[in-house]
């Protein structure tokens, strides 16, 4: 498992995939930044976060892509699927990969607490909350990612339906008040990932959506090994 | 050891392969021969665990390849038809992450790779990018990698394919190397390569196993092959032929010279029929310039086991 995140987290800064998700994701934090918080002289850090998810939810594709349908692609599968190493280690290799990624740059987003504590008040708490709220959002989006790129053969197919899959749990809850069947009605309340974030927002520590979260992403990793596992029985006609 | 039992692999309706059973036991190499399409790749892919079988089991040392992988993998390298490599790392790298992922101890990584590299003629190459490489040594990076962990049995997918003329020597000197105290298992479609390398001989044609047999017993047991060139017109001498006692058939070849026919003589299995053809032409006084035992080339062989279904 160390030998896969080592090879394919370097990988990510190897090519440019690592400095576009990087580079695209601060930027724009920064252009968000400037028009929510320095132009309106807002020490506002919550309401900051609140407005990175949906970077988050169109740049983490981008992460997820490669590691599972590039390796499909150029057939580089057949030495990780033929290497001493069990399925799911492999799979959670990989996914800490990109989790590392995404939590590198998490961690250079601090740049924006750094300016505001310069200006104004950081209270540590709500930046804890906030910080860890929105942590286990973008590695929830990731580990969906994951499991959706599975399906794909190619990493522009993988990408495209890792980010419909973002977007539609993230507005499950806006669906939910519409559809007037209850028990799809809780479903979607159930799944909205937006709703599990909302009390981070508010700067409240909440144990279920941790909770939450973290199943959601054992729940995709582990599907996601079910999917390749099955997918030996189903695949690989003449090649 | 290698073990293929009872493999079928089905995509719906279409076979990829059909009862599949073979063994290949330690120490020897097998050939696995088979038209493009055959499912020589399938069947290297399910021994590997890289596919599942639709039913039937593939053991490496007696392990299942999907019921037990890590196991069964331990002491595997595998070529595939396309050499899986990283384009983003170089050489070195590519080959130290192999070894590791293969359980090769971190503090013996670097001695082992150059030994790897030394093997497979990269060391001059261990810097480069991957993508950097041509084909010949794409495809020695490839083996390399099958190499590193030092495995027991190695599986290579047609591994001459797209060398030039020296590289094919090499590799297939390497194979011999390899073979000694490995099991090998290869694909080919290049059937001198398979006689020149094998001890053993699986044909596969249409997803079933056709042929198996050790080189060098490709002949039908029940029956000798000479071929003879006498010094007689070819009208005086086949109806003579044809009726010596024990002679099955005989099929006349083409010669540049009139006087003189070469001929294939079919005998039924006995001990030393040039005896009997030797007294005929000597009663006949007829000289015999040339005198050889057939033995059925791979190639008839071959021939013979794809057209069977036809």
């Amino acid at each position: 498992m160390g030998t896969i995140f080592k090879r394919d987290f370097l990988a990510y800064f190897r090519t440019p995939v690592g400095y576009a998700f990087m580079g695209v994701f601060l930027t724009l934090a920064g252009l968000i930044f400037y028009l929510s918080n320095l132009q309106s002289l807002s020490g506002d850090l919550l309401s900051f976060l609140a407005q990175l998810t949906s970077l988050c939810m169109l740049l983490c594709p981008l992460l997820t892509m490669r590691l599972l349908c590039e390796e499909r692609q150029k057939r580089t599968d057949q030495l990780t699927l033929t290497a001493p190493v069990s399925l799911f280690k492999t799979v959670l290799g990989k996914y800490l990969a990109a989790a590392a990624v995404v939590l590198m740059t998490v961690a250079f987003a601090n740049v924006f607490t750094l300016i505001i504590a310069l200006y104004g008040t950081v209270y540590p708490g709500e930046w804890f909350v906030g910080f860890l709220g929105f942590t286990l959002q973008s590695l929830s989006f990731l580990a969906l990612d994951l499991f959706v790129s599975c399906f794909a053969k190619n990493q522009m197919t993988g990408a495209v339906a890792g980010f419909g899959a973002n977007f539609f749990l993230w507005m499950a809850d806006l669906l939910a008040g519409k559809v007037g069947v209850p028990w799809l009605e809780k479903a979607l309340n159930f799944v909205s990932l937006y709703d599990r974030y909302e009390p981070f927002l508010l700067g409240q520590f909440s144990y279920s959506s941790v909770l939450f979260f973290l199943t959601f992403i054992i729940v995709c990793l582990v599907a996601a090994v079910r999917v390749l596992d099955a997918r030996r029985f189903s695949e690989g006609g003449a090649a | 050891m290698i073990e293929i039992q009872n493999v079928t692999k089905r995509y719906g309706s279409v076979y990829a392969l059909r009862d599949v059973s073979l063994t290949v036991e330690k120490g020897t190499v097998l050939g696995l021969l088979g038209q493009n399409g055959a499912g020589k790749t399938t069947l290297l892919n399910i021994l590997t665990g890289y596919l599942a079988p639709t039913s039937g089991r593939a053991l490496l040392d007696g392990h299942d390849s999907l019921l037990e992988p890590e196991e069964a993998k331990r002491h595997l390298g595998y070529l595939p038809e396309q050499p899986p490599l990283y384009d983003e790392m170089t050489v070195q790298e590519y080959l130290a992450f192999a070894a590791e992922l293969k359980g090769v101890k971190k503090s013996s990584i670097p001695a082992h790779i150059d030994e790897v590299m030394e093997l497979c003629g990269l060391g001059a190459m261990r810097g480069r990018l991957l993508s950097h490489l041509s084909k010949g040594y794409r495809q020695r990076a490839g083996f390399a990698q099958a190499l590193c962990g030092d495995p027991d049995i190695l599986v290579l997918d047609e591994p001459t394919v797209g060398l030039d003329p020296k590289q094919i020597t090499e590799i297939r000197g390497l194979i011999r190397t390899l073979g000694k105290g490995r099991t090998i298992l290869f694909s080919s479609h290049i059937l001198s390569e398979v006689q020149q390398l094998c001890d053993h001989v699986v044909i596969l044609h249409e997803g079933a196993v056709k042929t198996a047999m050790a080189l060098g017993e490709e002949n039908d047991p029940d029956e000798i092959t000479l071929q003879a060139t006498v010094a007689a017109a070819e009208k005086s001498i086949v109806s003579r032929l044809r009726q010596l006692d024990g002679v099955r058939r005989v099929t006349v070849l083409p010669t540049a010279h009139s006087d003189q026919t070469m001929a294939q003589i079919t005998f039924y299995k006995q001990p030393e029929p040039e005896r009997r053809l030797f007294s005929l032409l000597s009663s006949l006084s007829i000289p015999l310039l040339e005198l050889s035992r057939v033995q059925d080339s791979l190639e008839q062989v071959f021939l013979k086991a794809i057209s069977d279904t036809m």
